[in-house]
């Protein structure tokens, strides 16, 4: 039966925890909160090491908070991440993606400065600031950078924020046992999406919508094991879907795989959804990790790597690229599939539609088609923005600590 | 027509016949080694990428598959300008650079858009039978591709 528009706004006959209000993923003072709240004080990964191997390259990136940053592997091959923000006139530093700079230098007034973020120069100083102004008092802002889980970098805007390590925990525990060699990025491409960066992660964190994939439907969902595939949450909104054995051969065109992954048993497929907005995801013989940068309310860029053995011979690494691309890159018969879904939510959800609600309520004994997954990601949202998901407008309260 | 002419007549033919869909017909262009790539290079991680590769096995089993999957529908039209034709007649063949611009019209309204810019490198067969497609290697210029698509440029 269909409804009419008071049925439609009456809230779903579900506890609250297991629905959502349209507006969290519409409203604008909501966003700016997510950035102060969520993005600017959470451990995000920026790239991966293997993107600035040598003293001095450095890789720009967008923070999700809004800040632009660059990561500098140093003279002392530490990697530090700064503003990419001249501290004189507010001018980008670093123009390229990547490179490779002894002295940091402005180009507009040339002022320099080195791989540890010190100022080493500022052109005519003695002449313009006498003694009032030295170059240590105009230092680049250094964020916190730590390298770990698998060799990415990850930064923390908020300089009182717990350690990587305490933020991660144990929700990477069961892709351990695969990241114990180097690893090295060999795809790398953006996408921007008029969607809400929390509908890009929900999308990545329920499997329900294997609907959505034929060549999920016959690879899995109609073989042994999928639906024992459990999911696993952490504390800080992290959460694991356990593997099982795809049957890729299953496939028109397909094949089972040959090469596969050290610590992934054959067939294997580990996914791992790191709050806010950043999923592991190793299957046949790629690691692909999402990282989502939201650029307004209704409008995401999702920077996708695949990353392969660092050890790799040219044939494995071949391999690994046509695994990936089956199904992942802007061709692959996956990929395209998700991002459809999400333009969709984007487009239905956006402001004025008299969208109303997102069901996230169902229990399969937190099996493979349960979605405890958004749920628990919800919980942590709500925690730390101080707003009920279900009820985002009631009178907020003030955030949990991060 | 000469041979450069009929050359050229090939690259269009390629792009009209998937424009229009018809992959059986972009598929009796193809050599039956025929090889497909999408390539891209990434400044960001200082690689090139391949994107999509296939033989002429592999295009026809994508094509047969692509009904049974979930796709944008928007319609795509290729533009290809040929720039240069390198005859190599001690091996019957010719090497084929073209410009490619790739438009997307939506089916709500008939919003046209660039999609993607990058060129064609073409190894034409000449052996016989008027020249047929041995290698066609998409190097796209574009990497932003929004939700990405499911029918080869």
């Amino acid at each position: 039966m269909s409804r009419n528009a008071a049925q439609w706004t009456q809230k779903p006959k579900l506890p609250s925890t297991h629905y959502v209000d349209t507006r969290i993923y519409t409203d604008e003072q909501i966003f700016r909160e997510e950035q102060e709240k969520i993005f600017n004080q959470c451990w995000i990964i920026a790239c991966h090491e293997s993107e600035v191997p040598n003293p001095y390259d450095y890789r720009t990136f967008n923070h999700p908070g809004g800040e632009p940053i660059f990561i500098m592997r140093g003279d002392d091959m530490k990697v530090r991440a700064f503003y990419n923000i001249c501290p004189h006139r507010g001018n980008i530093l670093l123009y390229d993606p990547v490179g490779n700079a002894k002295r940091v230098t402005c180009i507009f007034h040339a002022w320099s400065f080195d791989c540890k973020g010190s100022c080493t120069d500022i052109s005519r100083g003695t002449e313009g600031y006498q003694n009032r102004l030295s170059k240590d008092d105009v230092g680049l802002r250094e964020v916190r950078a730590e390298i770990g889980f698998g060799g990415f970098v990850w930064v923390n805007i908020d300089d009182g924020a717990c350690t990587l390590k305490e933020y991660i925990g144990d929700a990477l525990g069961l892709l351990e046992p695969t990241m114990e060699q180097p690893m090295e990025v060999f795809h790398y491409h953006k996408a921007i999406v008029n969607t809400n960066y929390k509908l890009w992660h929900d999308t990545n964190s329920e499997f329900y919508h294997d609907y959505m994939h034929y060549f999920n439907r016959i690879t899995g969902m109609m073989q042994p094991g999928y639906f024992d595939r459990k999911y696993v949450g952490y504390p800080n909104g992290h959460a694991s879907v356990g593997s099982m054995s795809i049957k890729y051969d299953a496939y028109d065109g397909g094949e089972q795989r040959g090469l596969g992954w050290p610590g992934l048993a054959p067939g294997g497929w580990i996914l791992v959804d790191v709050f806010p907005g950043m999923t592991y995801n190793l299957r046949t013989s790629v690691m692909r990790i999402d990282t989502s940068i939201p650029l307004g309310p209704n409008k995401v860029m999702i920077e996708f790597r695949g990353l392969g053995l660092k050890s790799d011979t040219p044939e494995q690494r071949a391999e690994r690229i046509r695994d990936h691309n089956t199904i992942w890159g802007p061709f692959g018969r996956n990929l395209h599939e998700d991002l459809l879904g999400v333009h969709g939510q984007g487009l239905a959800m956006r402001e004025m539609t008299d969208s109303k609600w997102v069901i996230h309520g169902r229990e399969e004994s937190s099996t493979i088609h349960d979605e405890i997954g958004m749920r628990h990601f919800y919980a942590e949202w709500g925690r730390r923005m101080g707003r009920k998901a279900y009820d985002p407008m009631a009178e907020s309260r003030p955030a949990a600590a991060a | 027509m000469s041979t450069r002419q009929s050359v050229e007549e090939l690259v269009y033919r390629s792009c009209m016949l998937l424009d229009d869909r018809n992959f059986k017909g972009y598929l009796e262009l193809c050599e039956p080694g025929f090889r497909y790539t999408i390539s891209a290079h990434s400044p960001e991680i200082r690689k090139d990428m391949i994107w999509l590769q296939h033989d002429k096995k592999g295009m026809e089993t994508l094509f047969t598959n692509l009904p049974r999957h979930n796709s944008d529908h928007s319609p795509i039209t290729r533009h290809a300008t040929v720039y240069s034709v390198e005859m190599d007649e001690a091996n019957g063949q010719a090497k084929v650079v073209s410009a490619l611009q790739v438009f997307k019209t939506t089916l709500d309204g008939g919003v046209t858009e660039l999609f993607a810019v990058g060129k064609l490198y073409d190894t034409v067969s000449l052996n016989g039978g008027g020249p047929k497609l041995a290698e066609r290697t998409v190097k796209l210029d574009t990497r932003m591709l929004g939700i990405g698509y499911h029918v080869p440029f």
